[in-house]
């Protein structure tokens, strides 16, 4: 998992880079429009892009030979980042400001058929449990360091895995489906579930392939308590929406009570 | 019950909201007092089966989420002036003394997942953990006997 640090290295920043240019253009264009954008939305995509870089920079990538540090890389990447860029609605301000054409694409994909299998709890569970059961309990990640192009492509697929749970858990964006906040909750409780089991298997049967034994375990530690910490805040995002959306039923309710001429109870 | 002209108070949300924070505070009272504090739970014991891993994994997992939604519901029954706190009481000791046995039952004897202290004779602090649990538990049902009054009738 070492990568020689060197000018090539700097080009995953190029990522994050481009997605702040474009969430900034689209900022740039409500603001030219004079319509409210809430500033806590582009907070949470600066928060959420800087995690993004801080874990593809060079420095802490070289440190991911050491398997400690590759946890943190994992957290940083596909939990604590996603957790910040659903909050930052970036399909809303897509839908927002794109002109007509790629708008009405986007509207095709996010109404699509696969979109909508992969939004099914019954698919996300499995999919984010397995992947990382593949990655830290079977000798893929051994073969990861043979090919810098698998190695890419699993890390991709564990981020964008890491971003439709975070979306479909607390996204402030339009999605094929809306989970109760019950059904949140559980699927909450089954990821968060099986994270610890994961982790806990990992500090029981260090594979081989990731290092010395007592780093794994360290890291298998870092996993489980790093993840709890962000389901936690998993965990608060979800009542927090829960809170606020039956706030606004209940103040709704007051007014029209106050407002009938004859008390209705 | 109620007095006469005072609502008779609808307590199913309190118990379950006080639940829910009990089973989350006897989880939080597990993780921080026994296993980092005192170091006498471990975090990982070589007799574990699968199936303790899985009952763990999920039992750690639906105790600190049942406290973040019980603190949650706590805050949405303050805001409809609905709160009944006797009932809050008692469903959280149920909760707490609930957790504490199945804990000490199920997951520590039944799975083995690890035991209360290592090095020292078990059974004291096995019937210390699981007359605990009753305790509470007994507790939490005699409060839930007692008249409810909510803290104040809602506004409209």
């Amino acid at each position: 998992m070492t990568h020689p640090p060197g000018a090539g290295a700097w080009l995953a920043l190029l990522l994050p880079a481009t997605a702040a240019a474009l969430y900034l253009a689209g900022w740039g264009v409500l603001r030219r429009r004079r319509t409210a954008w809430p500033r806590t939305r582009l907070l949470a995509a600066a928060g959420g892009l800087t995690v993004a870089a801080a874990a593809l920079s060079p420095p802490l990538v070289a440190g991911t030979g050491e398997f400690p540090w590759h946890v943190a890389q994992h957290l940083a990447l596909v939990m604590l980042a996603p957790l910040l860029l659903a909050c930052s609605a970036p399909v809303t301000l897509a839908l927002r400001t794109l002109p007509r054409r790629p708008r009405r694409g986007l509207l095709r994909v996010l109404h699509s058929a696969p979109l909508r299998v992969l939004t099914a709890p019954a698919v996300v569970v499995p999919l984010e449990l397995g992947s990382l059961a593949a990655l830290y309990l079977t000798p893929l990640s051994g073969l990861l360091h043979a090919s810098p192009l698998a190695h890419v492509l699993v890390h991709e697929h564990m981020v964008l895995t890491g971003c439709l749970v975070s979306w479909l858990l607390i996204g402030a964006d339009p999605m094929p489906r809306r989970l109760s906040t019950p059904a949140r909750a559980a699927v909450l409780v089954l990821l968060s579930a099986g994270h610890g089991v994961l982790a806990k298997l990992l500090y029981a049967h260090p594979p081989a392939g990731l290092g010395a034994a007592d780093e794994v375990r360290a890291g298998a530690e870092l996993l489980y308590y790093g993840g709890d910490a962000i389901e936690l805040v998993l965990a608060v995002a979800v009542m927090a929406e829960w809170y606020r959306r039956t706030g606004r039923r209940l103040r709704a309710e007051q007014r029209r009570a106050l407002s009938a001429p004859v008390p209705t109870r | 019950m109620a007095e006469p002209g005072e609502r008779p108070a609808r307590t199913g949300r309190s118990v379950l909201t006080g639940v829910l924070i009990g089973i989350g505070a006897a989880g939080f009272v597990d993780e921080t007092v026994f296993h980092q504090l005192l170091h006498w739970h471990h975090f990982y014991d070589r007799g574990t089966s699968a199936a303790g891993l899985v009952s763990d994994g999920l039992f750690h997992a639906f105790s600190w989420t049942a406290v973040v939604v019980g603190l949650f519901l706590l805050a949405d029954l303050h805001r409809r002036r609905a709160t009944v706190p006797v009932r809050v009481w008692a469903g959280g000791l149920i909760g707490a003394g609930g957790f504490q046995l199945y804990d000490g039952l199920v997951q520590h004897k039944l799975f083995g997942l690890h035991q209360v202290r290592y090095g020292v004779d078990l059974l004291p602090y096995d019937l210390a953990w699981d007359v605990a649990g009753v305790v509470l538990l007994l507790a939490g049902l005699a409060l839930s006997r007692r008249p409810a009054r909510q803290i104040a009738a809602p506004p409209w």
